[in-house]
């Protein structure tokens, strides 16, 4: 499958709040823990060997499940399979706290909803739909029953 | 690079909706002609394959750090993703009509992951002005909603979201903006949320039920008046209960130490 792999180096080279030299294994059985300089950028996770430009890979944080493992270890498991699960390994308690946090709220889905639930309720406490000013109240994307469920009475203007 | 390719495949194949589909051509990067695709845009991502059947996906273009631009060139209903930086490339297509070309621009302007955290932040500050302007920062139900939305949501600091015409937010634009916090400092909930929400994202499973979200289903008194009145008549009760059980014992019985009205 193709992909804009200048572009999205290009993107792994946009600073990041979320990046620190971590301990990470892959899931496969065999693969050992390796120093890898890990970045958080937008929905998706890169890692680099230390010291050079271009990232190893990019991991997409949709549909994925962050856990924490242990007080400075925390896992990444795709396609609910148990199989793939990545692991890292932090530097501390509170780093780990940190990168479980950042990966959950990167999600784009996550920020969908949260934006729904804004939405929503904004609507019911002011009566207006704050997308309108921006020209988007149509857009799929941000529409109420995308994906959620609602109670009937307060979306019938929406 | 390796992307790994069956993360986005699951994810344009899982129950999450699709933001967006239809065919559109595509100009090849060599030549000058276009190849007609089905398109499917979802999240942050755009994959393309040749019709909707087919299992096998082309390719995808991220969709960060890019503008979208009506192509004034010769082409009808024309439009472009310009990648700006060095070296980085401009995907060109062109839609059937002007309606497609205008939906597929708009659909495309507002895709990117930056510009839905700018929006995502910004309702959230019209979110808790909305509350505040309600009364219910200073009521006693208040201060429970306010320590359980920081748990949950982004900090609500940051610029106010910006709608440019013919541009989505670029991820320079976004990541160079004087510090916006990205961390939200942890506070202590009076209310452990069902662990089920609390540190997953939701997998092919329906999406949280809206109940299940802090404050919704939670009817609070809105005055604080009225919690004042409601509770105050609580008190008038007792208070006259006692004071008949008493009425022997006491000779005199004081003023209101509360008035209750």
């Amino acid at each position: 499958m193709r992909f804009n792999e200048k572009e999205m180096v290009s993107l792994s080279r946009q600073p990041s709040e979320m990046a620190a030299e971590l301990g990470m294994r892959g899931p496969k059985k065999g693969d050992v823990v390796k120093k890898r300089l890990v970045k958080l950028v937008v929905n998706f996770l890169f890692y680099f060997r230390t010291d050079e430009e271009e990232p190893i890979g990019a991991l997409l944080l949709e549909q994925c499940r962050v856990e924490r493992e242990d007080t400075q270890v925390f896992s990444i498991v795709f396609l609910d399979e148990a199989e793939r699960k990545y692991l890292f390994e932090c530097n501390s308690e509170e780093q780990c706290g940190e990168w479980v946090d950042s990966i959950i709220k990167a999600s784009y889905e996550f920020m969908r909803k949260n934006l729904i639930f804004y939405r929503t309720e904004i609507h019911r406490l002011t009566g207006k739909d704050p997308l309108e000013q921006y020209g988007i109240s149509d857009e799929t994307r941000f529409q109420v029953n995308n994906g959620l469920q609602l109670m009937p009475r307060d979306t019938s203007s929406l | 690079m390796k992307l790994h390719e069956k993360l986005l495949t699951h994810y344009l194949s899982c129950t999450s909706p699709v933001d967006k589909e239809g065919y559109l051509c595509k100009k090849k990067e060599r030549n000058a002609t276009y190849q007609r695709r089905w398109f499917v845009l979802k999240a942050n991502l755009l994959f393309y394959q040749e019709r909707p059947a087919d299992r096998h996906l082309l390719g995808v273009i991220v969709l960060e750090g890019c503008a979208v631009r009506r192509s004034e060139s010769g082409v009808q209903f024309a439009f472009s993703l310009v990648f700006e930086g060095p070296g980085l490339k401009t995907y060109r297509f062109a839609a059937g009509d002007g309606q497609t070309q205008e939906s597929w621009v708009k659909a495309l302007l507002s895709a990117s992951h930056c510009y839905l955290s700018l929006l995502v932040r910004d309702l959230g500050r019209q979110y808790e002005e909305a509350k505040q302007q309600r009364g219910l920062g200073e009521s006693c139900h208040g201060s429970f909603i306010k320590q359980t939305t920081t748990n949950f949501f982004f900090p609500v600091q940051g610029p106010t979201a910006e709608v440019r015409e013919g541009r989505s937010f670029s991820a320079g634009t976004v990541l160079h903006a004087p510090s916006i916090p990205n961390r939200v400092v942890p506070k202590k909930s009076p209310k452990l949320w069902p662990r089920r929400n609390a540190h997953v994202t939701p997998l092919n499973g329906p999406a949280p039920l809206y109940g299940e979200w802090p404050l919704v289903g939670f009817d609070p008194l809105e005055d604080f008046k009225k919690l004042h009145d409601h509770y105050g008549q609580e008190v008038k009760k007792a208070r006259e209960e006692w004071l008949r059980s008493h009425r022997a014992e006491e000779a005199h019985i004081d003023g209101d130490l509360i008035d209750l009205g």
